[in-house]
C-alpha cells in the first residue's frame, strides 16, 4: 500500500504555529515515548544486565553451551509449545471449520463459546485444573467412585496436565485467525470440486485445506510464540519438572539472585520468539497475524 | 558497583533467607497454644533479671530499635517474644519491620550511607558474606553472651537467635501405616510408592540422599565435598524423580500434605507442625533426622540506633522465656541451650533444638555451601527435570 | 437435503467436544464453590454459602479485589486515551514510520512475560515504584496499549479520509477535526479497548509478582498465594464469581449488540 499524504492547507497550519503532521505526531508521542522509556529500556536493561553481571562478558551465555539443565529446559519448552501448538491446530480446526461450513443454527452459540473463556484468566483455569486434575481431585474421585480405577492417576504435576491446561488457554487464540481465514474463503471451489465427483472429504482434502493454510500458519504462529512463554500454567501444574524456560528464569533469580543468567536466559528467550517470528514473516502475514488482528 | 546491583546485586544465596521469610508466613493463630500470657511473661522476665544492664546513658539515647525480619506472622511473634518485653524494660520501643533483610538489601543501606536497620534477622552463610564485604559489626561479646549460645554457632559478625530443622515427613495413611526407618527407606520407592516432595532448591536435600546411601551423619558433608560424592547424591535424586513434586515455598510444602498430593516429604519442622495441627490424626508425623539450620542476628555499621543498643537488644533475645515463646509461636528452637528445660513437655518433640534431637541431626553447612551450592543447584535441577 | 457425510458429522461432533472441553472444566469451579467441606472436593451433604460468607467477610480479599477493581479503572483510563490518541495520530500519519510506531506498541503482546516483568522490577526498583499502585498502573497501562491501539485502529478502518479533509478544509483546527469526527467514528474502538485495558490489568498477575511485595494486593495476587498457600474453597467462589459477572457482562454485550 502506498501512503496517502493528507495535505491540508498551509497558510492554516502557519496560523496556528504547528503543521498538521506535526499536530499527528505530537498525538502519537505521549504512548510511544511511554512505551520506550518505561518498556523497550528496560528490556534494553535487562539485555545489558546479561552481559555485566556478575563480571563483563560473555560468561553468562556459555552457560548455554555448558550446562544441562538450561538444555533440557529450552528442549521442554520447545516441546510442550510444539505439542500445545500441534493440539491447537487440530481442535481449532474443528471448531472453525464447524463454525463456518456447519450452516446450523448454533454458530451464534458456538461463537460466544469460544469467545467466553478468552475473558477468564488464565490463574483462574489453572486453578479449575486443578481442582479436576489433582490426586483427590474431582476427575480421580469420580473414576474411584465409578469403580473404573483403584488407585488415582498421576493427571498433574507432569506434563500431560501442562499441555493439556496450555491447550484449553490457547485454543481460542488458534481459532480466531483461522476463522478469520474461513471467512473470507469462496465456496465455489469446493462447490465445483464436488460437482467434478470428489468426496466431501476429498474436496475438503484437496481444495479447502489448502486453501485455509494462511489462517492455520497465523494460527500456529501465534500459539507457539505464545507457548514459549508461558509461566502460570507450567509454574502451577508442572509440579517443579515440567521446568520451562520462563520458570527457569524466575527460579534463577528467586532462588539463587543469579540476575546475570536470568537475564541471558531472558534474553535468548526473546530471540528465539524474535526468530521464530521472523522465520515465520515468510509464510504469514505478520501485519494481519498480529498488527491488524481484532 | 553500579547503582543497579546496589538493590538487587547478585549475592550468593548460600542459606536460607527463604526459611525466614516463610516463618513470617506461617499463620500465628493455627499455631498460637494459648499460653502465652503477656502480664506473666513479663513479670517472669523481670525475674530473670535483665533489667539493670539496660539502664546506660548511651543506651536511653536510642529513641527506637528496628528489628528485621521476613514479615507476617513473625513480627507478632517477634514482638511477642522480645519487642514488647524490651521496651517495657529499657523504654525503648522496639518497631519490626517484615520487609525481609536480604544481604544484597543490607550491603544496599550500608553503601548508601542510609541504615534504617538495627537488627537483622539472616543467615549463618550470610554472616560470613555480609562480614567479608565489611557492612556489618563485630559482635561485641563483652555485651553479647557467647556462653547462652552453643559452641560453634556464635560468629564475630553474628550469633545465633533460633535454629530450625529439615525433616523427614510422612502420612502414614499413605504409606500404609508403616513410618520410614530412614533415609534409605525414603527413597526406596518399592517400599515406600507415592510421590515425595523435596525443595525446588538444592538447600538441605543433599544431605538425605546421602545419609540414603548409607554415608554417616558426620560424614556427609565430606562426601559430598568429593566430586564423586556429590554425583552420588544427585544421581539418588535421578533414579526417583518420577516420584517426585518439588515444593517452591514453605506453604507448598505443606499443601501437598494437606492435598495428599505426596506421601513423604522433606520439608522444615515449622511446616510439619503446622500439619501436624491441621491434619487429621494420624495422617501425619515427621522426624528430626536430617539437617539442623540457625538463625543469625546481624547488625549493619553506622546502625541508627547505635552499636551499644543493638547488642544489648541482641542479649536480651537471648534469655530463655522469650526464645521458648518464640518456639511456641513459629516452631523455632531456642538458640540457648539453657532454654531447653523451660520448654513445655508437650512441645518437647519438636523442638529442632533440643539435645534429643540435636542428638539425630547434623548441622547445615554453609561453608560446603558457599562453595558448592551454585554447581550443585545445577546438577540437581538437571536431575529432576524430565 | 442429502444426509449428513460421515466427514460432515465428525467434523461437527469433534467441534462440539473441542467447545464443551473449553467451557466445562471452568464451571467445576461452581460445585467447588457450594462445598460443605473445608477442603476442596464437591459437596457431600449439602450445599453450602460457607466459602462466599468467606470471601465478603475477609477484609483482605475485600480490599485485594477493590485495589484490583481501581487499578483496573486506573489503567482503563490511561491506557484508552493514550492508545487513542496514539491510534489517531497514525491513522492520520499513516506512514512507515508511524507503522513501525504501530510495531512498537504492539511489543508487549509478543514478549514473554516473565522477560519484561524483569525489565519493570529493574527499572521500577531505580525509579522507587515497587510496591505502589502508580507502578502497577504504569505496567498494566503499558501492557493494555496494545489492545486499545489495534481495537482503535481497527475501528477507524471504516473511516473515510475525505470527512475529516473536508472539515479541515472548512476551517476547523486539527483537535477540533479529531473530536468533531474521527473520535466518534473511533467509539466502538475506543470502547473495546477499554474493556480490554480493564481485563488485562484486573487479570494481570506475573507483573504484580514481581512488582509489589505487601502494599499492593491483587485480586489474582491473592488467588495466586492462595494456590499456592492454603488452597481453600474460597478461591473456588472467587473464581465463580468471575465466571458468572463475565458471563452476565457478555450476555449483557450481545444483547446491547442485537
Amino acid at each position: 500500500m502506498t501512503t496517502t499524504t493528507i495535505d491540508p492547507p498551509a497558510a492554516a497550519a502557519a496560523r496556528r504555529g504547528l503543521s498538521d503532521r506535526g499536530w499527528y505526531w505530537l498525538f502519537v508521542a505521549p504512548a510511544l515515548i511511554a512505551m520506550v522509556v518505561f518498556y523497550i529500556w528496560p528490556l534494553v536493561q535487562i539485555f545489558g544486565i546479561s552481559f555485566t553481571e556478575p563480571e563483563f562478558g560473555l560468561g553468562n551465555y556459555a552457560a548455554l553451551v555448558e550446562s544441562r539443565p538450561i538444555q533440557t529446559s529450552l528442549v521442554i519448552t520447545f516441546r510442550v509449545a510444539a505439542v500445545t501448538t500441534l493440539l491447537c491446530l487440530v481442535l481449532g480446526y474443528m471448531v472453525s471449520y464447524a463454525i463456518y461450513n456447519a450452516q446450523h443454527r448454533m454458530v451464534g452459540v458456538m461463537l460466544a463459546l469460544v469467545l467466553l473463556p478468552f475473558w477468564i484468566s488464565v490463574l483462574i483455569r489453572s486453578f479449575a485444573w486443578i481442582v479436576l486434575l489433582g490426586r483427590s481431585g474431582v476427575v480421580n474421585d469420580s473414576l474411584i467412585a465409578l469403580g473404573l480405577i483403584e488407585k488415582p492417576i498421576a493427571m498433574m504435576h507432569n506434563e500431560f496436565g501442562v499441555v493439556l491446561a496450555m491447550v484449553h488457554v490457547m485454543l481460542p487464540f488458534a481459532v480466531l485467525p483461522m476463522m478469520a481465514n474461513m471467512k473470507g474463503i469462496n465456496r465455489a471451489y469446493v462447490d465445483a470440486a464436488r460437482g467434478l465427483g470428489a468426496s466431501e472429504f476429498g474436496a475438503f482434502w484437496h481444495v479447502y485445506l489448502p486453501q485455509t493454510k494462511p489462517g492455520i500458519l497465523s494460527a500456529a504462529l501465534l500459539v507457539f510464540v505464545l507457548s514459549l512463554g508461558f509461566y502460570i500454567t507450567p509454574a502451577l501444574l508442572g509440579g517443579g519438572r515440567v521446568l520451562m524456560i520462563s520458570e527457569y528464569i524466575t527460579y534463577q533469580i528467586q532462588e539463587l539472585l543469579r540476575w546475570g543468567v536470568g537475564s541471558m536466559l531472558s534474553v535468548t528467550l526473546l530471540v528465539m520468539t524474535a526468530v521464530v517470528i521472523l522465520a515465520a514473516a515468510r509464510f504469514v502475514n505478520l501485519r494481519k497475524a498480529l498488527l491488524e488482528r481484532g | 558497583m553500579t547503582d543497579r546491583s546496589r538493590f538487587t546485586g547478585p549475592m550468593p544465596a548460600t542459606d536460607d533467607d527463604e526459611f525466614r521469610r516463610d516463618l513470617g508466613e506461617i499463620a500465628l493463630e493455627k499455631f498460637r497454644s494459648g499460653r502465652i500470657d503477656r502480664r506473666g511473661f513479663l513479670t517472669a522476665l523481670a525475674a530473670i533479671g535483665v533489667a539493670p544492664a539496660l539502664g546506660n546513658k548511651a543506651f536511653a539515647a536510642a529513641s527506637e530499635i528496628i528489628v528485621c525480619n521476613w514479615g507476617g506472622a513473625a513480627i507478632d511473634a517477634v514482638m511477642a517474644a522480645w519487642g514488647t518485653a524490651f521496651e517495657a524494660e529499657s523504654g525503648i520501643p522496639v518497631v519490626v519491620d517484615g520487609s525481609g533483610p536480604s544481604a544484597g538489601k543490607i550491603r544496599a543501606q550500608v553503601e548508601a550511607g542510609a541504615v534504617v536497620w538495627d537488627v537483622c534477622d539472616s543467615g549463618a552463610g550470610s554472616s560470613l558474606i555480609l562480614r567479608d564485604q565489611g557492612v556489618t559489626q563485630e559482635i561485641d561479646y563483652s555485651i553479647v553472651d557467647k556462653s547462652k549460645v552453643l559452641e560453634g554457632f556464635a560468629f564475630s559478625h553474628g550469633v545465633t537467635n533460633y535454629y530450625y530443622s529439615y525433616v523427614m515427613a510422612w502420612n502414614p495413611m499413605l504409606t500404609g501405616g508403616k513410618a520410614p526407618a530412614d533415609w534409605a527407606e525414603f527413597f526406596d520407592t518399592e517400599k515406600f510408592p507415592g510421590k515425595r516432595t523435596f525443595r525446588k532448591s538444592v538447600r538441605g536435600m543433599l544431605e538425605p540422599a546421602a545419609m540414603a546411601m548409607g554415608i554417616a551423619p558426620e560424614e556427609v558433608y565430606a562426601f559430598l565435598g568429593t566430586e564423586e560424592g556429590l554425583a552420588a547424591a544427585i544421581e539418588k535424586f535421578r533414579s526417583i524423580r518420577d516420584h517426585v513434586i518439588v515444593w517452591s515455598s514453605g506453604s507448598a510444602s505443606q499443601q501437598l500434605f494437606l492435598q495428599e498430593e505426596v506421601s513423604m516429604g522433606c520439608i522444615w519442622n515449622t511446616r510439619g507442625q503446622l500439619l501436624l495441627n491441621e491434619m487429621p490424626a494420624g495422617s501425619f508425623d515427621m522426624k528430626f533426622n536430617a539437617t539442623l539450620a540457625p538463625g543469625v542476628w546481624v547488625v549493619p555499621k553506622n546502625n541508627p540506633a547505635g552499636s551499644e543498643a543493638a547488642m544489648k537488644f541482641i542479649r536480651f533475645s537471648q534469655e530463655p522465656a522469650g526464645q521458648v515463646v518464640l518456639l511456641e509461636m513459629m516452631g523455632n528452637g531456642p538458640a540457648n541451650p539453657e532454654a531447653s528445660s523451660a520448654v513445655p513437655e508437650g512441645l518437647r518433640p519438636y523442638n529442632p533444638s533440643s539435645p534429643e534431637n540435636r542428638a539425630t541431626q547434623i548441622t547445615y553447612s554453609w561453608d560446603w555451601y558457599g562453595a558448592n551450592q551454585i554447581r550443585a543447584e545445577e546438577l540437581y535441577v538437571d536431575a529432576l527435570i524430565n | 437435503m442429502k444426509r449428513p457425510s460421515f466427514f460432515r458429522i465428525f467434523m461437527n461432533t469433534g467441534a462440539w467436544l473441542v467447545l464443551a472441553f473449553l467451557i466445562l472444566p471452568m464451571l467445576v469451579v461452581i460445585p467447588v464453590s457450594l462445598t460443605d467441606t473445608s477442603y476442596l472436593a464437591m459437596p457431600k451433604e449439602a450445599l453450602s454459602l460457607r466459602h462466599y460468607e468467606n470471601y465478603f467477610s475477609d477484609a483482605r480479599w475485600l480490599d485485594a479485589t477493590w485495589q484490583s477493581f481501581y487499578i483496573g479503572v486506573l489503567t482503563a483510563l490511561s491506557a484508552t486515551v493514550l492508545g487513542t490518541v496514539f491510534s489517531i495520530g497514525c491513522w492520520f500519519l499513516s506512514s512507515r514510520a508511524s507503522t513501525i510506531a504501530r510495531w512498537v506498541l504492539i511489543t508487549p503482546i509478543l514478549v514473554p512475560p516473565v522477560v519484561q516483568s524483569l525489565g519493570f522490577y529493574r527499572f521500577w526498583v531505580q525509579l522507587g515504584l515497587i510496591d505502589t499502585v502508580t507502578g502497577v498502573v504504569l505496567a498494566h497501562t503499558l501492557l493494555a496499549l496494545p489492545y486499545v491501539s489495534i481495537s482503535v485502529f481497527a475501528a477507524l478502518a471504516n473511516l473515510d479520509r475525505k470527512i475529516p479533509q473536508a472539515a479541515r478544509s472548512l476551517g476547523a483546527s486539527v483537535p477540533q477535526t479529531v473530536w468533531a469526527v474521527v473520535v466518534p467514528a473511533a467509539r466502538p474502538g475506543i470502547l473495546t479497548g477499554a474493556v480490554f485495558a480493564f481485563i488485562v490489568s484486573f487479570d494481570e498477575i506475573v507483573g504484580v509478582l514481581f512488582i509489589t511485595v505487601r502494599k499492593v494486593q491483587t485480586l489474582p495476587k491473592m488467588i495466586w498465594q492462595g494456590i499456592q498457600d492454603n488452597i481453600d474453597p474460597t478461591i473456588a467462589a472467587v473464581a465463580t464469581l468471575l465466571v458468572l459477572a463475565t458471563l452476565v457482562l457478555m450476555l449483557a454485550g450481545s444483547l446491547r449488540k442485537t
